[in-house]
């Protein structure tokens, strides 16, 4: 699964299925900072990633 | 109509959409909530275009740290109500227009009292809190809601049409953290034009908006990228509104 991080580093990850939720655990990202897009479209963390699927970790900006 | 200080004032606008249009924009009302960084540009923006009422809202005095961004105020202004220093540079600006400039903090019980009469919903806060009453606020009135948010080098926007888009719940369902961020006044610059840019657009009727679209502008690496947001069935703002026979009649379009 390839992982566009917040930072704008790309990252792989050898799983087959898992929870967006997990994912962000196993990359220790607070889950409340971010949304994350599957394959370009945003996604609740409840929703399932495979390894086919390319993420994108978007860092929520909250200034004005 | 325009009169003739006006046609004069808008003539390169109106070689843009034309007499037609800038009237459109005359009659528009726009509630721009903050009167900070992103509010700063936004209402200057709007002032300039010609939007025939502002209504601007910010609870807070100018301070010296606040200039490196905010540009609707000036040194002289420091101390001064930021509501007050914003309408004086906005009359400056364009004494065609009215502008209307409150000393209020927004809440749920003074939301309805602050949008009267206002058409369009300019998110200029630099909170979640406040800007999910906004987007309640829009989804009941079904008004637009221009959301824009900055971080430093970094800045989203997305446009929210209730019975349309996805709101601003569905797309951030919970609250980043609150800190204290850092800020660059071109990062306001370039999130806050957008903003105004859908606006203006959604006035005319024409172009394309960030409709279900979450822009995102990196100015470190000079780029934008954007993400396809969706309506949330669950969604605890909008969801309610799923029984609404209007609602329903504009999703299925």
């Amino acid at each position: 699964m390839k992982i566009a991080m917040p930072d704008g580093s790309r990252k792989e990850m050898t799983v087959s299925v898992a929870r967006i939720d997990e994912i962000l655990k196993e990359l220790n990202i607070n889950p409340v900072e971010v949304v994350v897009a599957k394959n370009g479209k945003i996604v609740p963390e409840e929703e399932t990633a495979s390894c086919a699927d390319e993420l994108k970790i978007v860092r929520i900006v909250h200034g004005g | 109509m325009l009169n003739d200080l006006e046609k004069k004032r808008y003539s390169r606008q109106i070689r843009l959409f034309g007499e037609d249009g800038q009237a459109k924009l005359k009659k528009a009302g726009a509630f721009i909530a903050g009167a900070g960084g992103l509010g700063s540009v936004i209402s200057i923006y709007m002032a300039a275009a010609g939007f025939g009422k502002i209504r601007i809202v910010d609870c807070d005095s100018v301070e010296l740290s606040n200039l490196n961004r905010q540009v609707l105020h000036w040194s002289d202004d420091v101390g001064r109500s930021k509501a007050r220093s914003a309408k004086d540079t906005l009359e400056g600006i364009n004494p065609e227009i009215e502008v209307e400039a409150l000393e209020e903090t927004i809440s749920k019980e003074n939301i309805d009292q602050l949008l009267s009469g206002c058409s369009l919903i300019m998110d200029a806060m630099d909170n979640f809190s406040t800007r999910y009453i906004l987007n309640k606020a829009a989804l009941q009135k079904k008004i637009p809601l221009f959301h824009g948010a900055i971080c430093g080098y970094q800045g989203q926007a997305t446009t929210v049409i209730p019975g349309k888009t996805a709101c601003l719940r569905c797309t951030f369902p919970r609250a980043p953290p609150v800190t204290t961020f850092p800020a660059l006044g071109s990062t306001c610059g370039v999130i806050g034009s957008i903003q105004v840019t859908e606006a203006v657009k959604y006035v005319l009727g024409f172009g394309g908006l960030l409709e279900n679209r979450l822009m995102l502008w990196d100015g470190l690496s000079c780029s934008m990228d954007e993400v396809a947001c969706m309506r949330n069935p669950g969604c605890q703002d909008c969801s309610a509104l799923i029984g609404d026979a209007n609602y329903k009649q504009e999703m299925s379009k």
